[in-house]
């Protein structure tokens, strides 16, 4: 395996894109991507955080301790992984992270995997979807992409813009991705608009270091409220309101996900108000 | 002169009779309280070998010309291999050595659980060895397993015959009752997930087989080793200086010990055959499933009249049944108890003892039930546990070589107390509660169990003894201990272990039974040095031994003057004076046990099922205590793994494949520092006056037995809900509060 190590965008050739390399390590070392060549982005990608526009190659723990971004933004990537994690993983990486799916990570023939059935609807589910979950009920792990979805970030890439619902995408018979990314496409920074008020509240199964059972942020514009849903569905999950999640369709085990988000939306609102 | 004896020897529950040999030991015990270094907190003799890296664990071995083996395990929960071919393995880069089923007793070609072992390579890197065995040829019929509990019971597929208890009539003492508790409890999978995978590095050194291994028991090791190999048992030598956890499940040698040694022999190479964490997850051992029907009754006064109990013990492909019963035959002083356990046969991979097996389990049961029981007659639990204090054994009467149960209760009184301001405290969704549970488990110990000790011309001290320290502060409790007798300083002592070719026999660091066990015989060894000095010095300075001891690393004399122990041993230049310990038997006709409580505060979103755990104070009786530091750290360890079981880790499996699901530590749930509460530990640290020169306990495992049942009690105290299973994460949480306000509306009285 090579690693090269470019130092501009231009100089980027193909390759598997890394950066902190906390998903894509695990990701390699279980067999679930591969790659003869691996990028080291870290000198390609804007860092750091300008007005507000943030560079995806932004470190976790920066923006957990910045006071210029929104509250959700910053709670959302304070409450994610751990402190070490937090100091390697960057902002863009965590957007792109796989589901944490048992099924899936164990390499099933999974509908994600290209296959035909969702192991996950028939099997141990606690941690999956209640939205989207159809075909398949796997959960998206990353709290920041809740935030952003709340606050109504843009993605800007190498090759365009797109507003950051429109990065995320259920997987479908035809495609079995979840983003919309082209092969070899990297996101370099987000535009994160400033909302009023915003807020990200977390259940998870232990104080720390956990993906999502559920996350809520929430996002205040003058009048208008936005929410959006961490591990609730395959991609990062925006709720049209809070009545909006009684249209949920949990699998037996993932009821409790509703009951979970019901109170965690209403408090996320209260904080906003 | 040496006795033989036949005593009765314990681990973890299992009764045997054995014949000992021991030596006469005239060692009065020591005074209670605090020595000079027995008594009083000690910095581990080796935390900056072990914070600096220096500490060589199994993992960190770099044996010249060493190879590197991977496992072709069964992906299936049970399965046929219907064709195995070796070749395409053979023929990769780097590949030394193949081995399959025709080659070792381990290896299978029906395997019967996931992760059970068909064949192994050894290859000059562990990418080479994986890559090979994905390489071998390998078909298999998968076979419907066998995973429903209830199916298996009505199959009656049991591991071993199930066990049957009973005294008294429990129907009558049910029918006495004026209040009786019927539930059903469940208990899940947890793993053990030591930070050194189980592992072992085996080297052929002519016909003797070296085997480096990360173990809790290196005598069973070589014993099992050496009869697998047709070895005379000396033949294996087993070898672990530094140990990086084990928590029940290094007790035995293992497959991974049995490939590298068999494909050392092949390949006359070293071979290190490690588990990876995924391997460690699924293979390596598991505290069993259990199902608990319990049926508890008690007069208005809080009496218990009966408890009746059957446990289903899902133990797996294979294993032991542990001795989940155990709490509910000799916690309670109560005439009626029937138990009966069951070991239920599933394909899935096999339980190992894992800290405290069996009682962590029934003790959860059976201490949530009581609670349930004081609920309903309108009784402080605190109180009803004093009520139903067994002052003997109430399985055969015997007395108890010592129990400060009472003593502990009493000191966890304010503690308790604190109830009514921590309920207070609840505000808005976040209730708040305390609950307490008693703890019981063995922990004495036995023999046989020996040390060595040498006095050097320089005035230091080598204590040599070949048992292992499984990562609990054992060398440095064993230093103390020899220091105390030979009273010179700690850092005059050094302890070697961790080897069979150097130094006696120790027994298994299982059972709380460590220091129990090898505490006295190191105190017998450095008595025997003492005397020895004592006689020695009486001779050179022309005076009486009984006028002489030792004491602040100077021999004194009544008659005044002291002379330094080097002025002695000086004389001796390159001469040594050694010293043999041996371990004495337990008292003759007594129950040895250890015993305490835990009282734990916790905090209930009631909105969102978060249950966070904010103080545990635990209170445990183990006899004397050897260095307080210690103690209270495996005190806290205790609590902190329990309270993971009790709150977020469970072993998923596929309801469909049996396959484990959980492998790895994001989805396996350990707790984190940030779920650790505030911790008071305190020890009773009163010598037990008939066990062994020291009048010492194991603290292993009691710490970890109450935890659960303490913070479930404590939410039912805070929430009124009724919490039957661990670990209680916000499904089952949320469902307990949603049926405990569905009898409120129903009218029906809350459980509190």
């Amino acid at each position: 395996m090579e690693l090269r190590q470019p130092s501009s965008l231009a100089d980027v050739d193909g390759g598997l894109p890394l950066a902190g390399g906390t998903e894509v390590v695990p990701l390699l070392r279980d067999g679930l991507v591969e790659a003869e060549t691996l990028v080291d982005i870290r000198a390609v990608v804007p860092k750091g955080v300008s007005g507000t526009t943030i560079g995806a190659g932004t470190l976790l723990a920066e923006l957990e301790a910045d006071p210029e971004i929104p509250s959700a933004l910053r709670e959302a990537c304070r409450l994610a992984a751990s402190p070490q994690l937090r100091s390697m993983g960057t902002i863009g990486g965590n957007l792109l992270q796989a589901t944490r799916c048992w099924y899936w990570r164990l390499k099933y023939p999974c509908f994600l995997h290209g296959g035909s059935t969702c192991h996950a609807r028939q099997g141990e589910h606690r941690e999956h979807a209640i939205f989207g979950n159809e075909q398949c009920a796997s959960a998206h792990p990353s709290d920041p992409a809740a935030a952003l979805l709340a606050v109504g970030a843009t993605v800007r890439t190498d090759r365009r813009e797109l507003p950051i619902g429109e990065l995320y995408r259920l997987p479908t018979e035809d495609d079995r991705n979840v983003t919309a990314l082209e092969p070899g496409e990297l996101i370099l920074e987000l535009e994160v608009p400033r909302p009023e008020a915003s807020h990200y509240l977390k259940a998870m199964d232990r104080a720390r270091w956990a993906f999502p059972l559920v996350g809520v942020a929430a996002a205040r514009f003058g009048d208008g409220v936005r929410l959006a849903l961490a591990g609730v569905a395959p991609i990062p999950w925006a709720l049209d309101s809070a009545d909006a999640l009684e249209q949920a369709t949990p699998l037996p085990g993932t009821a409790y996900k509703v009951e979970l988000a019901r109170p965690l939306i209403r408090r996320a609102l209260d904080a906003i108000a | 002169m040496a006795r033989l004896i036949r005593t009765e020897k314990e681990v973890e529950g299992r009764y045997t009779e054995q014949w000992v040999v021991v030596e006469e030991d005239v060692l009065e015990q020591w005074p209670e309280g605090p020595l000079q270094t027995v008594g009083r907190p000690a910095t581990r003799v080796d935390g900056l070998a072990r914070a600096r890296g220096e500490a060589r664990y199994t993992q960190d071995l770099r044996l010249p010309g060493m190879l590197h083996a991977a496992v072709l395990r069964s992906p299936h929960a049970r399965a046929r291999v219907t064709r195995l071919d070796l070749e395409p393995a053979m023929a990769m880069a780097g590949i030394r050595g193949v081995i399959g089923p025709s080659d070792l007793e381990p290896l299978t070609n029906e395997p019967n659980y996931e992760g059970e072992a068909v064949a192994a390579v050894a290859a000059d890197t562990v990418a080479q060895a994986r890559a090979a065995v994905e390489a071998i040829d390998v078909e298999w019929e998968v076979l419907e397993p066998l995973l429903d509990a209830e199916q298996a019971l009505a199959q009656k597929s049991f591991v071993t015959n199930p066990r049957d208890y009973e005294r008294g009539d429990v129907e009558r003492g049910l029918a006495e009752a004026d209040a009786v508790v019927e539930a059903e409890y469940r208990t899940q999978s947890v793993l053990h997930n030591a930070l050194e995978t189980h592992q072992s590095a085996c080297e052929w050194e002519g016909d003797t087989l070296v085997v480096y291994t990360s173990t809790q028991f290196l005598w069973g090791v070589r014993d099992e080793v050496a009869k697998a190999f047709q070895l005379p048992k000396d033949k294996v030598r087993v070898i672990c200086r530094f140990m990086g956890g084990g928590f029940g499940a290094k007790g035995s040698a293992g497959d991974y010990t049995m490939i590298a040694a068999e494909l050392a022999k092949r390949t006359g190479r070293p071979v290190h055959c490690r588990l990876d964490r995924r391997e460690e997850n699924v293979n390596s051992g598991n505290r069993n499933p259990t199902i608990q029907k319990l049926r508890l009754g008690a007069r208005s006064d809080g009496t218990l009249t009966a408890i009746d109990a059957e446990y289903e013990c899902l133990l797996g492909w294979d294993g032991w049944l542990p001795p989940t019963a155990g709490p509910a035959q000799m916690l309670y002083a109560c005439e009626n108890v029937r138990t009966v356990e069951r070991g239920v046969r599933l394909n899935t991979p096999p339980m190992d003892a894992f800290r405290a097996p069996g009682f962590v389990e029934g003790t959860f049961g059976l201490e949530c039930a009581l609670d349930e029981l004081a609920a309903k007659l309108d009784l402080d639990p605190l109180e009803v546990r004093r009520r139903n204090h067994a002052d003997h054994d109430p399985m055969d009467e015997r007395p108890f070589s010592a129990k400060e149960l009472m003593e502990c209760y009493r000191r966890a009184e304010p503690h308790w107390e604190r109830r009514h301001e921590v309920r207070a405290r609840s505000e808005g969704p976040v209730q708040r509660g305390v609950g307490l549970a008693t703890q019981l488990w063995y922990g004495g110990g036995g023999p046989p169990s020996y040390a060595w000790v040498r006095l050097g011309g320089d005035g230091t001290v080598t204590v040599v003894t070949a048992m292992q320290d499984i990562g609990t502060g054992t060398r440095t409790a064993m230093a103390q201990i020899a220091a105390e007798e030979l009273g010179i300083p700690l850092e005059r002592v050094t302890v070697e272990l961790g080897d069979t070719a150097h130094g006696p026999y120790a027994v298994v660091s299982g059972g709380s039974s460590t220091t129990p066990s090898m505490g006295p015989a190191v105190r017998s060894a450095a008595a025997d040095v003492g005397r020895q000095l004592i006689e020695i010095a009486a001779q050179r300075f022309e005076t009486e031994e009984r006028v002489l001891r030792l004491e602040n690393g100077k021999i004194v004399s009544d008659l005044g003057g002291s002379w330094a122990i080097e002025d002695i041993t000086g004389l001796l230049e390159d001469g040594q004076i050694l010293g043999n310990g041996a371990r004495g038997p337990n008292p003759t006709g007594m129950r040895v046990l250890t015993f305490g409580i835990q009282v734990a505060e916790v905090a209930v979103d009631m909105e969102t099922g978060e249950v966070v755990v904010e103080r545990i104070y635990a209170v445990h009786d183990v006899g004397r205590v050897i260095n307080p530091l210690g103690a209270e750290s495996q005190i806290e360890g205790g609590i902190i793994q329990a309270i993971g079981h009790t709150l977020s880790e469970k072993r998923l499996l596929d309801p469909q494949t049996g396959k484990v699901l959980t492998r790895t530590l994001d989805s396996y749930k350990l707790p984190t520092f940030a779920d650790v509460p505030e911790i008071v530990a305190e020890l009773v640290d009163k010598p037990d006056a008939h066990l062994t020169n020291l009048g010492s306990k194991g603290l292993g495992e009691p710490p970890i037995v109450p935890t659960a049942a303490a913070i479930v009690n404590a939410i039912r105290d805070a929430t009124g809900a009724d919490v039957r299973e661990i670990p209680v994460d916000r499904e089952t949480m949320l469902r307990a509060l949603a049926e405990a306000r569905e009898r409120e509306k129903r009218g029906a009285p809350a459980a509190v």
